[in-house]
Order: C-alpha cells, then sequence, then structure tokens
C-alpha cells in the first residue's frame, strides 16, 4: 500500500515536472515572440514599393531635366534665329551704306534695313532681354540707336547739301564714324550668335550626358536593388532551410530574431516556433510510445525468464504439499526459503522493466555513465539470454559524470542494445564501452556487434524516421530516428560505422558536466527540452 | 541392471533437480541430477539412460545438442524436453528431431510423472506411478 502510495506520488512529480518543462518552453516561445515583434518593421513589400518609388523618382527628375533642356534648346535656338535676322539686316545695312559711300545711292534702303532691324529687336525684346539681360540688351539697342543716328545725320547732310560748304568734310567725319560703328555692331552680332551657338551645342552635349548618365545610374541602382532584394530574400531562405533541417535534428530551440527589422519572414518564425511547441510534444508521444514499443521486445524475454522462478515455485509448493507429513523440519523450512527467494527472484526480474515501462518525466541530472549502461544491460539481459548471445561490458575507470535524463539515455542505449541483439546470430557476442570520447570534454559509449553488418548505401538512411530493414510489424522504423532526437538534446551526437560481413559499431557521444562551460551549455539546452 | 527406471535430469536451475529428484524417486526412478550440460554429457557418454529429461535453453550447450547427442548415442532413449512458456517453435522442432515429448515451464511435478510414465511405456516397461489424485493445485 504504501509502496504504491509512493509511486504514486513520484508519477505526479514526474507530471509536474513535465508540465514545468512544458511552460518553460512556451515562456521561451513566448520571449522569443516578444523580441520577434518588438522591432521595427521593414517589410519586403515596403522594401520593394520604395525600389520602384525611388526609380519613379529618379525617371521623373530626368525627364523633367530634358524637358527643360529641350525647352532651353529651343529658346536659345528662336534667339539664334532673331539674332541671325538682326546680323543679317545689319549686314545689309552696311552694304547699302557701302553703296552710299561709293556710289551715293541706296542710304534710305540701309536706313531701312537698320529699322527693321530694331524692329526685330523691339518686337522680341522679352527672349532677347530672357536670354542677354536687361544690360546687354540696352547696349545692343544703344548701338542700334547710335549707328540708326548717324545715318539719319548723314540723310539729313545730304538734303542739305547746297547749304553746307563743309559738306564732304562732315560725310567724311561720319563715314569713319559709320565705318566703325557698323563693324563694331556686325562683329558683336556675330559674336552672340557664335556665343548662343555655343550655348545650343553645350545644352545638346548635356542633355546626351543626362541621357548616358541616367542610363549608368539606373542600371547601377537596379542591379543593386536586386541584388539586396534578392540576397535579402536568399538569406532568408538560406535560414530558414538551416532552421528545418536543425529542428529536423531534433533541436527544439527557438528561432530567435536575426536582423533589426522585422518583415514577412518574421511571421513565418513565429508559425515555426509554434510548430516547434508543436513538434516538442507530439515528439514526446513519439518517444514514450517507441519506449512502450521497447518494452514489448523486453517482455517476450521476461516472461520466458520468469518462467523459470515460477517453475521452481510451483515444484517447490507441490512437493511440500504433497510430501509435508514425511518431510523434516529442516526440509520445509528449506523449502519455505526456496519459495520465498524464488518469490524474490520474480519479483527482481520484472522491476527492472517496470521502472523502465513508468511514465518518465524529463528530469536532467547528473549520471554516471557506466551504472546507467549497467542498468540497461540488466534491462536487456533476459532479451540477451533469450537469443544466446554474450554481452560484454566495459568502462574507463573514473570517467566523469554527463548531465542528463535518465529514462531517455536509457531508452537510446536500450534500443542501440536491442538493435545489436537482433543483428546478432545465436552464439554471438555484443561489446557495449564507456571511454572519453576524442572530442574532448564528451564521453563515448560504443555499442558493437559481429553481425551482418549495414549495407553501405543504406547507412546514410538509417536515422530517418520511418526507416527499417525488419519485415514489416517488426519494426517502425522509429529506434534509430527517436535515439537521434533524444541525443541531440542532450547536445550529443549518435554516429554509425559498419563493415559489411563483420558488424557495426554505434557510437553515442555526450558532453560531460566537469567543465563550468560544459554545465552551463548543457544547462542552456535543457531549458529547451 | 535393476528394473528401476533409470531417468537423468539436466536443467541449470538447482532448485529443479533438487525437488523433482526425490519426486521422481518415489516413483520408483533411479534419477541422476545435473546443472551442468557438459557434465550430464559427460555422464550420458558412459551410461545408457532410459529417459533424459532436459532443459531447451541453457547456456553454453542447449537441450538440442543433448537432444542430438542422445539420438547419436542410444535410439532407445527417450528424450523429454523442458521449454519455457514462449518457445513453442523450438519445442515443436525438438519433436521433429526426435523428442519423446516436451513439457513446459512452469509445471508441476505430476505433470512430469505422467510424461514420465507415458514414456515407461512407450519403453515397454510400465511403471505404476501412483499419482496422487488430487493435490489440491
Amino acid at each position: 500500500m504504501t509502496s504504491k502510495k509512493a509511486s504514486d506520488s513520484s508519477d505526479q512529480a514526474s507530471a509536474s515536472t513535465t508540465l514545468d518543462r512544458h511552460f518553460s518552453r512556451i515562456k521561451a516561445i513566448d520571449s522569443a515572440r516578444q523580441a520577434f515583434l518588438s522591432r521595427r518593421r521593414f517589410s519586403l513589400r515596403l522594401q520593394i514599393y520604395l525600389g520602384f518609388f525611388l526609380i519613379f523618382i529618379f525617371v521623373l527628375s530626368i525627364a523633367t531635366a530634358l524637358i527643360i533642356t529641350m525647352y532651353q534648346v529651343e529658346d536659345r535656338l528662336q534667339f539664334l534665329e532673331i539674332i541671325n535676322g538682326y546680323a543679317m539686316e545689319i549686314q545689309q545695312a552696311r552694304r547699302f551704306e557701302k553703296n552710299f559711300f561709293l556710289y551715293g545711292t541706296n542710304l534710305n534702303d540701309a536706313l531701312e534695313n537698320v529699322y527693321k532691324a530694331k524692329e526685330i529687336f523691339d518686337s522680341n525684346s522679352e527672349e532677347v532681354i530672357s536670354i542677354l539681360g536687361k544690360d546687354t540688351e540696352n547696349v545692343a539697342l544703344a548701338n542700334i540707336e547710335r549707328y540708326k543716328g548717324l545715318l539719319e545725320r548723314l540723310a539729313e547732310l545730304r538734303q542739305d547739301q547746297a547749304s553746307r560748304p563743309d559738306f564732304e568734310r562732315e560725310k567724311k567725319k561720319i563715314e569713319l564714324e559709320l565705318r566703325r560703328h557698323g563693324h563694331e555692331m556686325v562683329s558683336s552680332a556675330h559674336e552672340l550668335m557664335n556665343r548662343e551657338r555655343y550655348y545650343v551645342s553645350k545644352a545638346l552635349l548635356r542633355s546626351r550626358y543626362i541621357h548616358l548618365f541616367s542610363l549608368v545610374f539606373l542600371i547601377i541602382f537596379l542591379a543593386s536593388y536586386a541584388y539586396f532584394l534578392g540576397s535579402r530574400i536568399m538569406n532568408h531562405i538560406k535560414r530558414f532551410a538551416e532552421y528545418a533541417q536543425r529542428i529536423a535534428a531534433g533541436d527544439f530551440t527557438p528561432l530567435m530574431p536575426m536582423q533589426r527589422f522585422r518583415d514577412e519572414f518574421t511571421d513565418v518564425a513565429l508559425a515555426i516556433n509554434q510548430m516547434i511547441l508543436e513538434l516538442e510534444k507530439r515528439g514526446g508521444v513519439l518517444i514514450q510510445s517507441h519506449k512502450m514499443r521497447a518494452v514489448g521486445t523486453l517482455t517476450s524475454g521476461v516472461a520466458h525468464e520468469l518462467n523459470n522462478p515460477l517453475n521452481n515455485i510451483t515444484i517447490t509448493a507441490h512437493m511440500l504439499l504433497e510430501d509435508y507429513e514425511e518431510l523434516p523440519d529442516e526440509e520445509r523450512k528449506d523449502m519455505i526459503s526456496d519459495l520465498i527467494s524464488e518469490a524474490d527472484r520474480s519479483k527482481k526480474i520484472i522491476s527492472n522493466l517496470l521502472d523502465f515501462t513508468r511514465e518518465s518525466s524529463s528530469q536532467l541530472e547528473p549520471l554516471k555513465l557506466d551504472h546507467l549502461l549497467e542498468k540497461t544491460i540488466r534491462l536487456a539481459s533476459n532479451q540477451i539470454k533469450l537469443s544466446g548471445i554474450k554481452i560484454e561490458f566495459q568502462s574507463s575507470e573514473n570517467l566523469p559524470r554527463i548531465h542528463g535524463d535518465i529514462q531517455q539515455l536509457e531508452q537510446v542505449f536500450l534500443n542501440l542494445i536491442l538493435n545489436a541483439i537482433d543483428a546478432s546470430s545465436k552464439g554471438g557476442k555484443i561489446q557495449v564501452m564507456v571511454l572519453p570520447a576524442d572530442e574532448p570534454n564528451y564521453l563515448a559509449v560504443k555499442v558493437i556487434d559481429f553481425g551482418a553488418g549495414i549495407p553501405e548505401h543504406i547507412l546514410p538512411s538509417i536515422f530517418d524516421p520511418f526507416f527499417t530493414t525488419k519485415i514489416k510489424g517488426k519494426g517502425t522504423g522509429l529506434g534509430l530516428s527517436v535515439s537521434q532526437g533524444i541525443i541531440t538534446k542532450h547536445g550529443g551526437r549518435i554516429r554509425v560505422s559498419s563493415a559489411e560481413g563483420s558488424g557495426t559499431t554505434f557510437t553515442v557521444t555526450l558532453p560531460v558536466t566537469t567543465i563550468p562551460s560544459a554545465v552551463s551549455t548543457g544547462k542552456e539546452k535543457s531549458s529547451h527540452f | 541392471m535393476s528394473d528401476k527406471l533409470e531417468v537423468l535430469l539436466l536443467d541449470d536451475e538447482p532448485i529443479v533437480g533438487k525437488r523433482l529428484k526425490p519426486a521422481l524417486s518415489k516413483n520408483g526412478c533411479e534419477v541422476e541430477v545435473f546443472q551442468d550440460p557438459k557434465k550430464a554429457l559427460e555422464r550420458i557418454g558412459q551410461k545408457e539412460f532410459d529417459i533424459v529429461v532436459t532443459d531447451i535453453r541453457m547456456d553454453e550447450i542447449d537441450g538440442m545438442q543433448i537432444l542430438e547427442h542422445v539420438r547419436d548415442k542410444s535410439s532407445r532413449t527417450k528424450v523429454i524436453m523442458i521449454t519455457g512458456y514462449a518457445m513453442m517453435s523450438l519445442a515443436r522442432e525438438a519433436m521433429e528431431k526426435g523428442a519423446f515429448d516436451f513439457i513446459a515451464k512452469p509445471f508441476q511435478p505430476n505433470d512430469l510423472r505422467k510424461v514420465i510414465a507415458k514414456a515407461a511405456e512407450a519403453l515397454g516397461s510400465p511403471v505404476d506411478f501412483d499419482i496422487p489424485a488430487a493435490d489440491g493445485v
């Protein structure tokens, strides 16, 4: 009665630690969620929109610049036409002026051309001002006025020719001034034209450069934009592929934020964290159900082994009953003590299995691997005997402890030993060894059989879930996959090497607890259970 | 040769021999008990038993090997196999190899007596086993 109570309370304790573990995982995932959501959002969508917006702004400014340049060129061309017309009139006027001085004709024609030139200037004064500025226009106008004034004076002089004795002298004076001034005007008109031509060609060159540079810039911008957007997405995808592998290997640590912004992939990460929680719950069920399968295998060994003490009890009890009267007291006592010891033996046979069967909680504690393996071998001993196989156990002395869940590790080693039994033929041998691993601060457990070995082509898939070489109904193909999950959670590794025809070695490495850093990583791991 | 049935009883569980020897002796059998299959084999080499009762599953040498040995030595000797409950296929195999009968653990002394009586009959020297009727179990 008391023992039952004790086991009940231990079950309760185990249930509460399971709950604690689950709650701590929920808490870890919740804090991960908060960390995820506390970041500023910079979504992929925003990056795409922003990129397109920047391109639009750029193209818009280029188009504006080009339109402005085009208008400027147009203005300059128009002005050039004006200046051209003006220069032509002035040149014509000068030709007539020359005629006048040579032949005394065409003075009125010259004046007419000057008027026309002035009119061109006046009627286009706006453009002229806008391009040359008020001052230059004034100077040009003043020049025209002066030229016009000189011509008019010449015309007056010619009319008054008779009454003016100094006509020739005066004419000569005006001629000199007129020639000089006319020359100045023509050359300034030409200079203006040249200047405008230069401006036009410069503006055209500029627009060509704008075209060219904007194209180059656009290509660079688009390439780098595509690169950044692409690498952002690719990095995410790569990261998530790694997560998937990590989770598949049984590491249920929640995903934590890896960048400064949150985006669409944050939603994926949150969903994966939720999935981890579910997977872990189911993983627990899987481990438990796989354990019950191992229990099923062990049961046949136990049932068989149980027959021996039961047989002894049956025979002894019957003989005691049959010969009770004739037997001396000593013999009777001997028989009764046999009955008691055989009953005790029965109890021992099943107690290992019952221990192992009890619903487990994930409790991490410092463990001695050699003790754990001795216990596991005892658990499998009936099965080993039944199969007619010998088991050898070797352990290095004074090994440091490891940090782990005794039930789950026992399950892993039991699974490896049962597999080794299956692989061995009758009369065969299994070796189990505990020794320091090649890696410092790790212990290695080797389970070696000398059976047929695993063919090379299936070696890579033996840890895959549902992979089995056993006949239908004999194996679930989950043993090694579940074992790998458990060992990964303990921060260890499980490896296999096999030679066809000469056997297989499974090596489990687990971190030891003696080194402080190993303890802390162990503890860190433990929070992820 | 005495007219008693000569029985060799081999089981690596000491209690089996310890308790069954007096049980069978009461019925006029001359019983030699062994726990070590090697020693039993040695004895089988020396003497022809009427009946050999052997456990099937033992370390080193198992009941099947004992059976083969006895078969090689003498066709007269009846071999009775003791099997675990879970090993019926082995029992069947033993029958095919010429075992007289088998008896599954756990068994009562009377179960073995009955099988031995049957074997004695088959040997042509029936024994009158005064099997106690109801022993209350």
